[in-house]
């Protein structure tokens, strides 16, 4: 099954097995990515949203000198552009980070699900609060952090989220992203990440090698971002990542 | 354990310089991250320094007024 990361281990919301196999029979394409493709520009028209399979993708804005900020990032298991569904047009751009699959659902297989199952329309629409929850924890996150809370709060998050469908340990899991992903996610420069991802080394909180982050303190390193998994719903099985070690 | 709610204020606290890699970063307070260039960051550090010291003096003239009509 394609989707069967979407709303994993989610508090309070549990995709049925019909409700699955609908999803999975509205998948009209799969559809494998190079990195750093731009797959959705601000303002096209939409009729189809994209499923995240395998991958890292995002959505950005870049300002008028071309400077790119990141305003989310998708991981496996997420939809990347639901929201275009009810919007039919975005107002930022949608891209691959890494090598990605994604499915690609088209709209027209959305209308059906809202008229015929109501309640996992519902469920659809969780998954776009979700994304809205996580928008304002990146607020805060830019609006109130320093450099290193930034950063520890990003990789506390991605920690949870990679958690809570599978491909995370809990303390270890592979980010193919570099410092510089990490630099427009965080809001700094690549150089000050660059100091940042020293700083939680030397302190004993995390390591960011290559494309392995291995979380030291998870607790301290949450305490240190102010990061509150909260905003996630994750179940409770899955709400606190340090406490488990199971292998990804 | 999360303390009452305060609104925003002027901080007390400097924030910090430190050089890295030919850059110079300042860290906080308040939330601020940023790197600048050495040329900026001498004449960033140039205009605090004259501006810390109208502030000073707007705080003197104050302070002077506060007990001329006391």
């Amino acid at each position: 099954m394609f989707t069967e990361r979407f709303m994993k281990n989610r508090r309070g919301i549990l995709l049925e097995r019909g409700e699955r196999v609908r999803l999975e029979a509205a998948i009209e394409d799969v559809r494998t990515l190079h990195p750093r493709m731009t797959l959705v520009r601000a303002g096209e028209p939409l009729h189809q949203s994209l499923f995240l399979i395998e991958g890292i993708m995002s959505r950005h804005m870049d300002d008028g000198n071309g400077r790119r900020q990141l305003v989310a990032v998708h991981l496996p298991g997420d939809f990347v552009d639901l929201h275009g569904y009810p919007l039919k047009r975005l107002d930022h751009d949608v891209g691959t980070m890494t090598a990605a699959t994604v499915a690609v659902v088209p709209h027209s297989a959305f209308d059906a699900i809202v008229a015929d199952m109501p309640v996992m329309a519902r469920k659809l629409w969780f998954a776009t609060m979700l994304d809205a929850a996580m928008h304002r924890a990146w607020l805060f996150r830019l609006g109130r952090l320093d450099a290193i809370g930034r950063v520890a709060h990003s990789l506390s998050e991605t920690n949870a989220r990679l958690f809570s469908v599978g491909l995370s340990n809990g303390r270890r899991f592979v980010l193919g992203l570099t410092q510089a992903d990490v630099a427009e996610i965080c809001g700094l420069t690549h150089i000050h990440v660059n100091r940042v991802v020293r700083t939680l080394r030397e302190q004993q909180l995390c390591l960011f090698r290559s494309s392995l982050v291995e979380i030291l303190e998870p607790q301290r390193l949450a305490v240190r971002g102010q990061f509150d998994p909260h905003y996630l719903y994750l179940s409770d099985a899955t709400a606190d990542p340090s406490r488990s070690e199971r292998s990804s | 354990m999360k303390q009452p709610y305060q609104r925003r204020q002027a901080q007390m606290q400097a924030g910090v310089a430190t050089a890295e890699d030919g850059f110079v970063i300042m860290d906080g307070p308040d939330g601020v991250a940023v790197t600048m260039t050495a040329e900026a960051a001498l004449g960033t550090g140039e205009s605090l320094i004259a501006a810390a010291a109208v502030a000073q003096s707007q705080i003197a003239r104050r302070t002077d007024e506060a007990s001329g009509s006391a």
